[in-house]
C-alpha cells in the first residue's frame, strides 16, 4: 500500500495533476509519452536505490507497484 | 579548436554531423569526417548488410574517425548492432529511445558511444548505462523532435549529468557553436547545414527547398502518433496536418499517409508526395558548400567569436 502511494505520488507530479490511481489502473488511461515513462523510471530507482531493467513491459499500476516491491526484496 | 569533443573523438573541429536518415551515407560522412568533424552514417531502417556496406565505403575514402547512427526502433537493431561491434566502427551514436542494452557489448569493441537525448532523465538515464558523451537535441532541429529547445534543454542536461555534453538543434553556424559553448557543451550537432553540401547525395529537389527556406519554412506533424516530426512546409506536410486534425480519421491512415514519404524525398525529390525534413535554421542555410567549406566557415566564425573569451569547454 505504502508503494502505491508513493508511486500515486511521482506519476502526479510528472502528470501535473493529482491522479486517482489504483492497482488497477493501466498505464493506456494514464498516456504517459516516451520521455514521462523515462523521467517515471529514474525516479522510482532514486527514490527506491533499487534498479528495474532496460524494457519494462508493465499493463497496469499493480504491475509495477509488484515489480518495485520485489527490487527491493531483493536489495 | 580543441574541446573535451574533439580530445574524446581525436579529430579537429567540435562538429558531429547529423544520422539524417536516407541522407548520411558515406559519402557526406566521409567528407565531415576528411573536414575535420565526425561524420555520421545513419542506419537508418536498414539492415546490416546495407549498414556494413556502407561503413567499408566510408573506409575508403577517409581514415579519420566516422561514426554509425543507430536508430533503436529500427526493426534491424539487433543485427547492426552486433555488426558495428564487429567492425569497430569508432562512434556510434543513438536516437530514439535508451541504447542501455548495447553498452556493454559496444563499450567491449573499444567503440565510443553518444545518445541522442531530449530530457534530463534520459541523459542520467545513459550515463549510468556507461556511454561517453549525450547528445542533447532540442526541437529546432529536423527530423523527430521533443518538446524542449535547445536554449533550455542543454544547461539542464549539462547540471544532470558529469559526462560531456553536445548540443544539437537549431546550430547552422559559428554563433550557434559559441552559444552552445555558452550553454555548457563541448560541442554541436549539425544536420541541416550539411543537407547542401556538395558531398551530400541527397535529391537536388531537396537542397533547392533548404536553400529557399526561411525562419518560419517548417512545421511540426505526427505529435498525435506520439512521434513528432520536424519538416518543410510542403503539400504533404499540410495534408499530414489536415489529417491528424481530423478526429474521423483513424491512427492506421494516419500511419500509412506517412509510409515512404522520407524516401520520395530523399531519393526521388518528390515535392509533393516527399516529407523534407529540416530544422528550423534552414533560413540561414543559403549557399552551396563542400563539407570542408562548411566546417571550416563555421569554426572560422566561432573562433574569431571566441577571441579573448577563456572558458573550459
Amino acid at each position: 500500500m505504502e508503494t502505491l502511494e508513493k508511486l500515486k505520488e511521482i506519476l502526479s507530479e510528472c502528470k501535473g495533476e493529482d491522479l486517482d490511481i489504483t492497482p488497477e489502473t493501466t498505464f493506456d488511461e494514464l498516456d504517459f509519452d516516451s520521455l514521462d515513462k523515462v523521467d517515471i523510471v529514474m525516479q522510482i530507482e532514486e527514490a527506491y536505490d533499487i534498479s528495474l531493467g532496460d524494457n519494462m513491459q508493465l499493463s497496469t499500476v499493480g504491475e509495477l507497484v509488484a515489480k518495485i516491491d520485489e527490487a527491493v526484496a531483493n536489495k | 579548436m580543441q574541446t573535451k569533443l574533439t580530445k574524446l573523438l581525436g579529430i579537429e573541429h567540435p562538429i558531429i554531423q547529423g544520422g539524417m536518415a536516407w541522407i548520411a551515407d558515406a559519402s557526406l560522412a566521409s567528407a565531415v569526417s576528411n573536414a575535420g568533424g565526425l561524420g555520421i552514417i545513419s542506419a537508418m531502417n536498414a539492415d546490416a548488410d546495407w549498414v556494413r556496406n556502407e561503413i567499408k565505403k566510408c573506409r575508403t575514402l577517409t581514415d579519420k574517425p566516422f561514426g554509425v547512427n543507430i536508430m533503436l526502433m529500427s526493426p534491424h537493431v539487433e543485427e547492426v548492432a552486433k555488426m558495428v561491434a564487429e567492425e569497430k566502427v569508432p562512434v556510434v551514436t543513438t536516437g530514439a529511445g535508451n541504447p542501455s542494452r548495447f553498452v556493454k557489448a559496444w563499450k567491449e569493441a573499444g567503440i565510443v558511444i553518444i545518445p541522442v537525448v531530449a530530457s534530463t532523465a534520459l541523459a542520467k538515464m545513459v550515463e549510468r548505462a556507461g556511454v561517453d558523451a549525450v547528445i542533447a537535441e532540442g526541437g529546432e532541429s529536423g527530423g523527430h523532435v521533443g518538446d524542449l529547445t535547445t536554449m533550455a534543454l542543454v544547461p539542464q542536461v549539462v547540471d544532470a549529468v558529469k559526462i560531456p555534453v553536445i548540443a544539437a538543434g537549431g546550430i547552422g553556424d559559428g554563433r550557434g557553436v559559441v552559444a552552445a559553448f555558452a550553454l555548457g557543451a563541448c560541442g554541436v550537432q549539425m544536420g541541416t547545414r550539411f543537407l547542401v553540401a556538395d558531398e551530400c547525395t541527397v535529391s537536388e529537389e531537396y537542397k533547392k527547398k533548404v536553400l529557399a527556406a526561411k525562419d518560419i519554412s517548417t512545421m511540426v506533424t505526427g505529435r498525435r502518433l506520439g512521434h513528432p516530426v520536424r519538416a518543410i512546409k510542403n503539400a504533404y506536410m499540410n495534408n499530414y496536418a489536415k489529417l491528424e486534425a481530423d478526429s474521423n480519421v483513424p491512427d492506421e491512415t494516419l500511419e500509412q499517409f506517412g509510409v515512404g514519404s522520407l524516401r520520395k524525398a530523399a531519393k526521388e525529390g518528390n515535392a509533393d508526395e516527399g516529407c523534407f525534413l529540416a530544422g528550423q535554421i534552414a533560413g540561414m542555410v543559403s549557399k552551396r558548400q563542400s563539407a570542408k567549406e562548411i566546417v571550416g566557415e563555421v569554426m572560422a566564425q566561432a573562433d574569431k567569436m571566441m577571441e579573448g573569451v577563456q572558458w573550459d569547454v
